[in-house]
């Protein structure tokens, strides 16, 4: 699994999410909005794809690129894992100053 | 549960002995990690813990100081990776300290995760998304808002 801040490092992966989350489109469609190669597009979407942001449909002969929320929630784990740690930190520092306080 | 890297405390000592205890690379190691910081905007430091290989961290956090007001403000850059030199993870802590009548408030504010905010400047202009992942992620937006403010 690719790491989601990886995935959204890149202006142009951030700016597929964000074409992405007015409609599904197709590669080929989301390609039309780049001046970057078909194939660098598509390696872009499995970027985004092994990150979790996106799922890719199969409809007909053309390949649909969706929305997905796991690469999200991903990312709310991170959130979640700092969070926790400078809670314990703090809560440390804390218990240090008290003590420097006897 | 909380969405947004916003912390406050507070402590009965003196915003003197608290910035001590953010500044002494010694104090630092006792409750944070060992180090080698110094008070000097530029200066570039090291953070040192386990590597957390889930989240794709070596255990080094590579800063640079990048604001002092003594015994007020200090902000730092917090980077980290897998190794390599590479940076997944680009973000800012800040600490701001406030004289209170018995003591000091301390905020902590780890902010700014590149790649994320623009992210989500995204997801507040856009009317596509579900609203379950807008809730969800409401307050940490919030939180790059003010941000992008600044």
């Amino acid at each position: 699994m690719t790491d989601p801040f990886l995935a959204i490092a890149d202006p142009s992966r951030r700016q597929m999410l964000n074409l992405l989350s007015k409609e599904s489109l197709t590669i080929n469609s989301l390609a039309e909005n780049f001046d970057i190669s078909r194939p660098a597009v598509s390696k872009h979407v499995k970027v985004l794809y092994n990150a979790g942001f996106i799922d890719i449909k199969n409809i007909g002969r053309e390949h649909y690129c969706i929305l997905k929320q796991d690469g999200f929630d991903e990312l709310q784990e991170w959130i979640d894992y700092f969070d926790n740690f400078w809670g314990s930190k703090l809560k440390k520092l804390e218990a240090l100053l008290n003590n420097k306080l006897k | 549960m909380k969405r947004d890297i916003i912390q406050r405390w507070f402590f009965e000592q003196r915003p003197e002995i608290v910035w001590e205890f953010l500044t002494d690379p010694e104090l630092i190691a006792q409750w944070l990690m060992k180090n080698n910081f110094k008070p000097i905007v530029g200066h570039k430091f090291n953070f040192y813990s386990k590597p957390k290989i889930k989240f794709g961290f070596d255990g080094i956090v590579y800063c640079e100081v990048l604001e002092v007001q003594p015994y007020k403000k200090l902000a730092y850059s917090w980077k980290g990776g897998p190794g390599n030199g590479k940076i997944t993870l680009d973000s800012i802590v800040t600490w701001t300290l406030t004289t209170k009548k018995n003591g000091t408030e301390l905020q902590l504010e780890h902010t700014g995760f590149k790649g994320i905010k623009n992210y989500f400047a995204y997801l507040a202009m856009n009317k596509g998304w579900g609203s379950q992942i807008r809730n969800r992620l409401e307050t940490l937006l919030l939180n790059n808002m003010k941000e992008i403010k600044k």
